[in-house]
């Protein structure tokens, strides 16, 4: 492992460290590393949506994973598994390196009917690194003492000192652009990573096609698991789909079909911040098949539709023109500049019309009956 | 070590006394109160007898390199409403205002609002670009943003939603729940329009969309009016670097409007002709009508306030007499002029007295000094700011609004503080 540190030497200039940790420890059986299993915490992100760790863990879309490889496949309690995962239980499946390996390449094809919706680490070293973390973990939802005990990971460091030397003024080239002349020019590859937002009139769109068909075997794979089967929405995670007609009722859904004013808007947000947990994974051609599938299931489009860089802006969203810009200073309090009543304002006594306890909703409270934060 | 242990065994025991106080509420309050008004029977024991701290030498100094709160203030923490979101990772917290004093709120204490979890990046590794409609599309390390001038404002940030659980009547009983995804910093930035001067903006520019860094890579909408106006890149807040969870190592800080728009881990500005709409401005933050219409770019930030004590989560224990209401005011478009008080429910209104630097798109601190007279009481507080904008009752803004707006609720909160001091959110006729 290398790390790399700055520090301010005694004679005040900037010393560059390179530092290099031999962790020379493996802990179990398996060549896994301390390093592995730290680079295997940052991975088990992707996962923490579905699958809670710890000593409070509880099991979410996914079962708790406190003490994987110890406690034997399919015996959490309160957890209702699938029923392809019982089968492969009862025909013997366990969890060890080899198994978790070969079902975290590819969940659905290892597990067929598995509800685990995520299409798996292509990589054998991020593979390992999720195992090796999973691995420290006990049953309790604790740390395993190896990992993070240093006495036990025999832990060499061999400090090197090289003093890297400042550049002279003389040395420095002052840029031409702007007033203080400051930053550098942007590079036509840098801007293409980062800019890719569109708009409403198609600006940003890239070439690209995707069908309903596609979309729906992306969709139940990466996005039914918290989004639902029919874009319902599992628990509190966004529905996509329905709640037409429904924006002046007492509960309104604001759904892409009922609420979203522009198509360009799930396209850019698929894009760049779906799925939840691995995001920029998909490609361009899999969030034009996304977006048709979403359209498919508000019925804006049928099952035989794609959707592609050509025919996007055809797409009109029902709900476009009940936007309207603000118009808050029309109120009457807004700008009122009058001097507010002082005394005897309103008749009478007040009385109470409503109490926040009998909704009893406030943390520290068990109830989950009200709606939430849009 | 044995005088530390106990020493903090004697402090546990000593929170437990005054939590079981606080749960008790007026009824334990009144009676510590008489014995301290009228002559003490039996000498006070904490003061007659020696007490460990008195003698035993506490931590030297970098027992805590970095310093945090008294254990004795465990309790004044960012707290979640669970039910609220999915996902912590995709979540809110809230700043306990009823724990606080003063205009600035303190960084740890500062509400989270995360859509992808906290980003943790080195300065090293990040980057600003600035690109589009500019004459030269360019590249910040964060050291050369710390050559350009710098400024230091304090400014509120409030979240949209804030107060939003409130729309259909009282629901959360505590002003850290209903009011406390506000927070109040003294930012350390660069003005953006230097930012923008170096890449020269071109004259078809119009908007501007910020970029987060993290995984939602959050975007908005801005006019270019609004950036050349007051907006700025801060990376220190209260005179420390940024925390990770406030956007670390930079933030955009866009004054008086909703905090959604305060894009941090900001890498990215673009400058086009048109706004963008992206989801955070049409599926989110868009203020749903009763009609089914609904507004959208409702940017800025209304005149709002709050009692934050007493209130449900910080009663009145010492019984009737001298104390002291306090809260805060806020608004978006400028200074609090002046706030009023009520403590009959709107009938009969007392202004109160600010106290405080006064910062444009700040936070205010008032005070209502009065002896209560033990009798239930209504609690009001009810600001105008300097563009004559007075603070709207709930029942106002649902007349205008409907109850489904969710976001910008700046109606006059009221609390119910019965004869025993204990304080509950209330919606009153």
């Amino acid at each position: 492992m290398f790390m790399e540190m700055q520090r301010t030497g005694t004679n005040g200039r900037c010393i560059r460290l390179r530092v290099i940790l031999l962790a020379l420890s493996a802990f179990g059986t398996t060549q896994a590393t301390w390093a592995d299993a730290e680079k295997g915490k940052a991975l088990f992100n992707q996962c923490a949506g579905c699958h809670a760790v710890g000593p409070d863990a509880a099991n979410r879309f996914g079962p708790h994973l406190n003490g994987l490889l110890i406690r034997g496949a399919g015996l959490v309690d309160g957890y209702e598994y699938s029923e392809a995962f019982k089968s492969q239980v009862s025909e013997g499946l366990t969890w060890d390196e080899k198994t978790l390996d070969a079902y975290l390449a590819a969940p659905m094809s290892f597990m067929p009917g598995t509800r685990m919706a995520f299409p798996g680490l292509q990589s054998i070293e991020e593979r390992n690194s999720v195992v090796a973390y999973l691995s420290t973990i006990n049953a309790d939802g604790t740390v395993t003492g190896s990992v993070v005990d240093d006495n036990s990971v025999a832990t060499q460091s061999i400090v090197k000192e090289q003093e890297e030397p400042r550049p002279l003024a003389k040395d420095v080239n002052i840029p031409e652009h702007g007033v203080m002349h400051l930053g550098r020019v942007a590079l036509d590859a840098e801007i293409q990573a980062w800019d890719i937002d569109i708009r409403p009139d198609g600006a940003g769109l890239p070439a690209g096609v995707g069908s309903v068909e596609t979309g729906g075997e992306l969709y139940d794979a990466q996005c039914a698991s918290c989004h639902g089967v029919f874009g319902e929405g599992e628990g509190r995670w966004p529905i996509l789909a329905g709640g037409q007609d429904t924006l002046t009722e007492e509960r309104p859904e604001k759904t892409v079909g009922s609420y979203w004013p522009y198509l360009s808007t799930v396209f850019d947000y698929v894009r760049r911040a779906m799925p939840f947990g691995n995001t920029r994974s998909l490609t361009d051609d899999d969030v034009y098949a996304l977006t048709a599938y979403i359209l498919y299931l508000n019925d804006i489009v049928d099952d035989t539709f794609e959707l592609s860089s050509e025919n996007f802006e055809s797409i009109v969203m029902p709900n476009e023109p009940n936007f309207i810009e603000d118009t808050r200073a029309e109120e009457d309090w807004f700008e009122a500049s009058v001097e507010p009543c002082m005394s005897d304002c309103m008749e009478g006594d007040a009385t109470v019309s409503q109490r926040a306890r009998v909704l009893d909703v406030t943390p520290d409270n068990e109830s989950d009956d009200s709606a939430g934060l849009d | 070590m044995s005088n530390e242990n106990e020493t903090s065994n004697k402090a546990a025991a000593r929170r437990a006394v005054l939590k079981k106080g606080l749960q008790l509420g007026g009824l334990a309050g009144a009676s510590l109160a008489g014995s301290r008004t009228v002559q003490a029977a039996t000498p006070d024991p904490l003061i007659t007898e020696i007490q460990d701290w008195n003698r035993y030498m506490g931590d030297g100094v970098d027992a805590n390199p970095y310093g945090s709160p008294s254990t004795f203030e465990a309790d004044v923490v960012r707290r979640d409403v669970s039910w609220l979101t999915a996902d912590a990772k995709s979540s809110v917290n809230f700043t306990p205002l009823h724990a606080l004093d003063g205009i600035i709120t303190p960084n740890g204490l500062c509400f989270e609002r995360h859509h992808g979890g906290v980003a943790q990046i080195s300065p090293d590794d990040h980057r600003l670009m600035i690109n589009g409609l500019v004459d030269t599309p360019l590249v910040f390390t964060m050291s050369d943003i710390a050559r350009f001038p710098r400024e230091n404002k304090t400014y509120f940030l409030e979240c949209a939603a804030n107060s939003g659980m409130e729309w259909r009547g009282a629901q959360l009983n505590g002003c850290q729940f209903t009011h406390g995804m506000v927070h109040n910093v003294m930012y350390t930035g660069v003005p953006l329009k230097h930012l923008l001067a170096e890449a020269g903006v071109s004259t078809r520019g119009k908007w501007l969309l910020p970029e987060g860094a993290d995984p939602a890579h959050m975007t908005r909408s801005i006019p270019l009016e609004k950036a050349m106006d007051d907006c700025m890149v801060a990376f220190k807040m209260n005179g420390e670097s940024l925390r990770p969870e406030q956007g670390y190592p930079l933030r955009l800080v866009v004054p008086g409007w909703e905090g959604n728009m305060w894009v941090k881990w900001l890498r990215r500005i673009e400058v086009g002709d048109e706004p963008w709409h992206h989801r955070e401005e049409t599926s989110k933050y868009t203020d749903l009508l009763a009609d089914g219409r609904a507004r959208r770019f409702t940017w800025e930030m209304d005149v709002k306030s709050v009692i934050t004590n007493p209130s449900p989560q910080s009663p009145i224990v010492h019984g009737k007499g001298r104390t002291v209401a306090t809260g805060l005011a806020w608004s978006g478009h400028g200074t609090i002029k002046r706030v009023d008080v009520s403590t009959d429910g709107g009938r009969n209104w007392t202004t109160a007295r600010l106290d405080g630097p006064s910062f444009s798109k700040s936070l205010h601190r008032f005070y209502h000094d009065f002896d209560w007279d033990g009798r239930e009481l209504f609690l009001q507080s009810r600001a105008i700011d300097d563009r004559g904008n007075i603070q709207p009752t709930k029942d106002a803004l649902r007349l205008a609004r409907g109850e489904n707006s969710i976001y910008h609720n700046n109606g006059i909160q009221t609390w119910h503080v019965r004869q025993d001091g204990s304080a509950e959110n209330v919606e009153i006729s």
